[in-house]
């Protein structure tokens, strides 16, 4: 074979990825990032000039900087919640029996394998005013009126978390996995406490592991728009939510590429920070 | 120092009896093996005494304490394990100095007792490096350094030289005991390596499932050994089975398929007795057949040369086979016919029945 058809065939590997990429995410992108600086439209999307007014609409406006800041809180709690529900589970994956192992996996994706819409509509019907845990409180008589479970950043936290623990579990099981049992004999050979080896030896080599989980999660929190939408009702609106009001209800394409791009930069921002606090000097093999 | 005393040490898993009944004191400063094939239990009384696994019945005491209730932190041991257990985040220095905080032992006092133990190693120079820039020889000596720093009542080393190639393993093998010896510290060493044990220790515990089939020096083992399971564990044997024809004064004479030989033996055994004595390879020469009057006839089935010595199989004259190992000076090919010697005192009788 001519040396030139080598250098071909990893292009050609990944061609088909390339064009799939560049057609339905680089262009569309692109496309967002020009719709953003357009004039608002009469009855068209958009209008013939162009200008940053958009971005200092949203800017200035207290309602859109008080919904970033909710949205942010939402992800940010959706993601402790995750982490603190989420590591034990990794760790009974990691290190528990190995005959049960294949089960333990099912049930954690099974949040996955459940439509998003019907998922979101079955924790109407568990949190709702009238929902089943309000009415099994209130039939027990441990509360007099339904419990706010619906309609605020509560209940989204709920649901998100949900469906986001695979996304926090699955990283650091695999973290963990990696962390030779040895090496806690190894510290409390040499005095430690249980508390203190998994303070010392185990958190610091699963943190690869917490880094990747708790990022997927965050951003996968602070853009999802359906669990939003339906449980926060109109209430508490998520950016996500209202960039989709924006384009559609009310047909404001440029504001609404601009709301979409500023929580794309917040959400990218928010995760290098993340990971530039989180560094560690030691690497992982 | 410290004394370790175990009695009637016994561990379950499930049904199995991992460990059954095991009784042994090592005394101050003594380095001890535990040498057996794998699943015999040595790693599990290890554990035990490490307190990693809790004892299903027997004590275990330091310096006479009972330290089964204790858990493994409060121990006060110093453990090398078979993949050294390097903490991967830590460079060699914070290894070194983790079991000290673990103390609260004052900064400048760690510092000078990790500078002490890594020049006691020779890894000063690495001091900054993490456990995946050191070659396996090194992570073994920051591990030594590592158990060692925290100055531990007793060392237990489990299986620390497995993962190492043959030459550094030898190497390491006098490092430790050197090491060892000037720390004077009570050691308890697990291979399934027999040369190791017999080269490394003060006394050498086999042990087969679970139990202890026998304790002693090195060359007490080796000599000595009170079973075919452990003559055959601790070198190449050959076993050689007869009937006493004649009891004499310091031993007896037994007759086999290939002539009579007389042997010592420590107990006076009875005409007519069936015995099995334990002849090892090195323990036999051989010369050419029309040499002299003696020994019993045989005949070069192989040869093998390495070096220093080659391994000869030979059958004698009732078709049973020995196994031979000799100096090079004179070579004998296949097919040669062979005389086979022996003295009467590299025989050793097995106490059990045959």
């Amino acid at each position: 074979m001519a040396p030139k058809k080598r250098h071909l065939a990893p292009l050609l590997l990944i061609a088909p990825a390339l064009i799939v990429l560049t057609v339905f995410l680089v262009i569309p992108y692109l496309n967002i990032i020009l719709m953003s600086f357009r004039t608002p439209g009469n009855g068209v999307p958009y209008g013939a000039g162009w200008t940053i007014a958009n971005y200092g609409k949203f800017l200035s406006d207290p309602f859109y900087l008080f919904q970033i800041a909710n949205t942010l809180w939402i992800g940010v709690v959706t993601t402790l919640v995750c982490l603190v529900a989420g590591f034990p589970v990794a760790w009974q994956l990691a290190r528990g029996s190995n005959r049960w192992r294949g089960l333990y996996y099912g049930i954690v994706l099974a949040p996955l394998l459940i439509g998003i819409v019907i998922r979101s509509y079955g924790w109407t019907i568990l949190l709702g005013n009238n929902g089943v845990i309000n009415r099994a409180l209130i039939g027990a008589g441990l509360v007099d009126g339904p419990l706010p479970l619906m309609y605020n950043g509560l209940g989204i936290i709920i649901a998100l978390t949900h469906v986001l623990l695979p996304f926090m579990i699955l990283p650091i099981s695999s973290a963990l996995q990696g962390v030779d049992p040895s090496l806690e004999a190894a510290a409390r050979s040499l005095g430690a406490s249980r508390a203190i080896t998994f303070r010392r030896i185990v958190l610091p080599l699963a943190l690869p592991g917490i880094q990747a989980g708790s990022m997927l999660v965050f951003v996968l929190a602070i853009s999802a728009y359906v669990t939003p939408a339906l449980i926060g009702g109109l209430r508490v609106k998520t950016m996500a939510v209202t960039v989709v009001d924006a384009l559609i209800d009310t047909f404001q394409w440029p504001f609404g590429s601009a709301l979409a791009l500023a929580l794309s930069v917040i959400g990218a921002l928010s995760v290098i920070a993340f990971a530039r606090l989180t560094r560690t000097k030691w690497k992982a093999p | 120092m410290t004394e370790l005393s175990i009695r009637g040490l016994t561990k379950l898993f499930g049904a199995t009896r991992a460990v059954d009944q095991i009784s042994l004191d090592i005394t101050n400063g003594e380095f001890v093996s535990l040498l057996g094939p794998s699943g015999c239990g040595k790693t599990t009384t290890l554990k035990v005494i490490a307190g990693f696994e809790h004892a299903d019945a027997g004590s275990i005491a330091f310096d006479g304490n009972d330290v089964g209730e204790l858990p493994a932190e409060k121990r006060d041991i110093g453990m090398v394990f078979q993949n050294y257990a390097l903490f991967p985040h830590m460079t060699v220095v914070q290894n070194l100095a983790f079991g000290l905080e673990m103390r609260k032992r004052p900064r400048q006092e760690i510092q000078t007792r990790v500078a002490k133990l890594l020049d006691m190693v020779q890894l000063s120079d690495l001091a900054e490096r993490y456990p995946r820039q050191l070659s396996g020889g090194q992570q073994q000596r920051v591990a030594l350094a590592r158990a060692l720093v925290i100055e531990p009542r007793i060392l237990l080393l489990d299986e620390p030289l497995a993962n190492l190639d043959a030459k550094l393993r030898d190497e390491m093998r006098v490092f430790i005991r050197e090491l060892q010896r000037r720390v004077g510290i009570t050691t308890v060493y697990v291979t399934h390596d027999q040369a190791e044990a017999m080269a490394i220790s003060d006394k050498v515990v086999v042990m087969f499932g679970g139990r202890i089939a026998q304790m002693g020096a090195p060359d007490e083992i080796y000599d000595r050994p009170r079973s075919r399971e452990v003559a055959g564990f601790v070198g190449r044997v050959n076993l050689i089975d007869g009937k006493v024809s004649a009891v004499t004064e310091a031993g007896c004479r037994l007759r086999t398929g290939f002539g009579e030989i007389d042997i010592a033996c420590p107990w006076r055994p009875a005409n007519g007795d069936s015995l099995t004595a334990v002849l090892r390879p090195e323990a036999i020469t051989l010369a050419p057949t029309d040499a002299t009057g003696l020994g019993w006839g045989g005949r070069v089935l192989s040869a093998y040369y390495s070096g220093n010595t080659i391994d000869y199989r030979i059958a004698l004259t009732d078709g049973s086979e020995l196994q031979v190992q000799t100096f090079p000076t004179r070579r004998f090919q296949p097919g040669d016919a062979v005389t086979v010697m022996a003295s009467g005192a590299s025989f050793w009788p097995l106490a059990e029945a045959s």
